[in-house]
């Protein structure tokens, strides 16, 4: 299993370092719509989760992943 | 890799070493995204520079209509048209049966009749081909198990949708039927349709599967650039059977209808299938010889015998040198391979030293050769005729012949021997997909290497000013069918002709057929009382076999301009040769 920093850092291709607690769309070029879908499939995998769509609407920030995945009992590989 | 993988690679591909060209358009009524972008990827990878142009989604019909579009601007030379149905049919897609099934007929027809108007627009103002996905098939009814016993019920309705689109593409040259759901079978449905990615995205074909669409879809790309893979190159341990011949010996190699055997004897059938549609076998392999022949002449469930391997390197020397050593035997290209080994080190080998030729990453287990064979997509052709069904078979009949020149003293015996029969035709429209394909498909023996499309061999055929001329030849040891073809164009009122394209498959070479087959054009020329005909050499990377011939023939070089050879020869003055073959006319 990946961390959540390491799957992020490979499908956005961008340095792990990046991903603060404020990372966004806003932050990062290549954290598209369409890289945003791709990232919740890997997520869901990764992590077996499934999320649904407002959460999938409603996550802005890297910090709302960790958040949004220890809301569903995720423990392992969100820590910092 | 996966389709976030394809698109960033996309973004920084390096097509300098590309030897071949493709403009390839998209249109789709459904979010297609990563498609495009991996179909370039892909292409990359087999050494095609691809251009891309996926038009804005929904937005196909548009696109097809206004002539100054994306599409048009894109100068396709391929287009992939993939619909899904719920757009297409619109309320049709939820509530059928709120219509009578009169009424429900005749709503598919009509909406058959809109695509097939686009359609027929868009052949007019485009020469490229055109690919049309067909309709998915429903999974559900609202009917349920009473579906089948409903007159055009929602699942009929589409499958009738889908035949009339298969008839209108069947006999047309431009246009080609992607079965979507023969796709769709491959994949899984589940795996390809998500429902959560359709509505996070819009994306009716799952990510995961559109890697797999556009791995499907390169085979129309292949053809339409001329690479086709002609010939298989087969190791034998572990491959072809289970087990090394060498050390397990005869009696333990797994191959045969038990759990163990079936796998490689259902692998050899698929093998076997292709050597009968055309496919040239070959063998490259590390085993002792006499091992390994004893079991392909003699093992009871072989299915492919000595006589089916068009050439055959069973050493211990390096597969890098045998391979180069087969494509010289055989005559084609090493581009023309694709090679098929378990072993990882032979395939690295290969791949390092010879990376033209297409290797099958064979999976670990041989219960999956099979399918790894069926999912490769380079043996594709645009319409398969009787010369290339033939042609695996031909090419052993060659290994004969050769067998024979070895034994001979000098070539015209030689070739008196081979008794050879060319029957020369013209004017039959039956040949005309043999003999655009041989048109773009001939790189050696050609004089010009002008390449045409069906739909141009017809105009010829039919125009007063133009005389397309084909041989067909057969020897001995069996037919080489449809083999050369010659495009003259007419200038009657000026008292010449001239030769706009004279080519001959490279496998009957050497024999004279190509000198019997320019006199035969300067005869008619002469009953048509021309004095003079004209030809031209356009030098290429591959075409040297054909530099000396309009020399051969008596024509004399005028003038040279810029890479084009411009020669004539004046009627009776051309080189007259012993005759060493029977030539006939081809009455159809």
């Amino acid at each position: 299993m990946e961390t959540l920093k390491e799957l992020m850092a490979r499908v956005l291709h961008i340095d792990a370092g990046e991903l603060t607690d404020t990372a966004s769309s806003e932050t990062i070029a290549s954290w598209d719509s369409f890289n945003w879908l791709m990232l919740v499939s890997e997520i869901e995998k990764n992590f077996s989760v499934q999320f649904a769509m407002d959460e999938v609407m409603g996550i802005k920030t890297y910090k709302d992943i960790k958040d949004a995945l220890r809301a569903k009992g995720v423990t392992e590989g969100i820590g910092e | 890799m996966e389709l976030h993988d394809y698109i960033r690679r996309s973004a920084t591909l390096d097509n300098q070493a590309c030897i071949k060209s493709v403009s390839i358009a998209f249109l789709s009524n459904f979010t297609i995204t990563g498609l495009g972008e991996t179909m370039q990827v892909l292409c990359h990878d087999d050494g095609i520079a691809a251009e891309v142009y996926t038009a804005p989604y929904a937005q196909y019909a548009q696109e097809i209509i206004s002539e100054k579009s994306g599409l048009y601007r894109s100068s396709p030379d391929i287009i992939f048209i993939i619909l899904e149905p719920e757009n297409l049919l619109g309320d049709f897609y939820y509530f059928p049966y709120r219509m009578p099934p009169d009424d429900r007929k005749a709503f598919i027809e009509q909406k058959y009749a809109e695509l097939e108007g686009l359609l027929m627009l868009l052949k007019s103002r485009t020469k490229a081909k055109i690919v049309l996905g067909n309709l998915a098939l429903p999974t559900y009814s609202s009917r349920g198990i009473a579906e089948d016993k409903q007159e055009w019920g929602v699942k009929q309705a589409v499958q009738q949708f889908n035949i009339m689109l298969r008839s209108l593409c069947l006999n047309d040259p431009q246009l080609f039927l992607f079965d979507i759901n023969q796709f769709y079978l491959q994949v899984g449905c589940d795996v390809a349709c998500d429902p959560r990615m359709i509505y996070r995205g819009d994306m009716k074909i799952s990510p995961l599967a559109l890697v797999r669409l556009a791995s499907t879809l390169m085979g129309y790309v292949f053809p339409l650039l001329a690479l086709t893979r002609k010939c298989i190159v087969l190791d034998l341990d572990n491959t072809l059977w289970g087990g090394v011949i060498g050390e397990d010996g005869m009696d333990n190699i797994k191959l045969g209808p038990d759990k163990l055997g079936k796998p490689f004897l259902d692998f050899q059938k698929r093998l076997l299938e292709l050597f009968e549609r055309g496919i040239i076998l070959a063998i490259n392999s590390k085993n002792n010889y006499d091992d390994a022949i004893a079991v392909i002449r003699n093992h009871k469930y072989m299915l492919l015998r000595e006589d089916m391997f068009a050439a055959m390197r069973i050493n211990w020397d390096d597969k890098a040198k045998n391979m180069v050593a087969l494509a010289e035997e055989l005559n084609i290209g090493v581009d023309s391979f694709v090679f098929i080994d378990d072993d990882k080190s032979n395939r690295a080998l290969i791949k390092e030293f010879l990376p033209e030729v297409k290797v099958l990453d064979l999976p670990a287990d041989p219960c999956l050769y099979a399918k790894a064979l069926e999912e490769l997509h380079v043996f594709n052709l645009f319409s398969i005729t009787d010369s290339d069904t033939n042609r695996g078979k031909q090419y052993v009949d060659q290994k004969k012949r050769s067998e024979l020149e070895k034994t001979m003293p000098d070539l015209a015996s030689f070739i008196k021997k081979l008794e050879i029969k060319i029957r020369i035709g013209n004017g039959d429209s039956a040949v005309i997909p043999r003999v655009a394909q041989l048109t773009k498909k001939t790189n050696q023996f050609n004089l010009t290497t002008q390449r045409y499309e069906e739909e141009d061999i017809a105009v010829f055929m039919e125009s007063a000013d133009y005389l397309v001329k084909y041989i067909d030849v057969e020897d001995r040891f069996g037919e080489y069918g449809l083999t050369g073809t010659a495009v003259v164009k007419r200038h009657d009122a000026e008292g010449y002709w001239e030769v706009d394209t004279f080519l001959l498959s490279c496998r009957i070479l050497g024999k004279g057929i190509e000198f019997a087959f320019m006199q035969d054009i300067l005869d008619e020329a002469a009953k048509a009382s021309i004095k003079q005909v004209r030809a031209t050499f356009i030098p290429t990377k591959k075409n040297a076999p054909a530099a000396g011939f309009l020399s051969e023939c008596g024509f004399v070089n005028d003038t040279v301009e810029g890479e084009i050879q411009h020669y004539h020869v004046d009627i009776g003055k051309e080189k007259k040769r012993e005759k060493m073959m029977e030539v006939k006319l081809w009455k159809h």
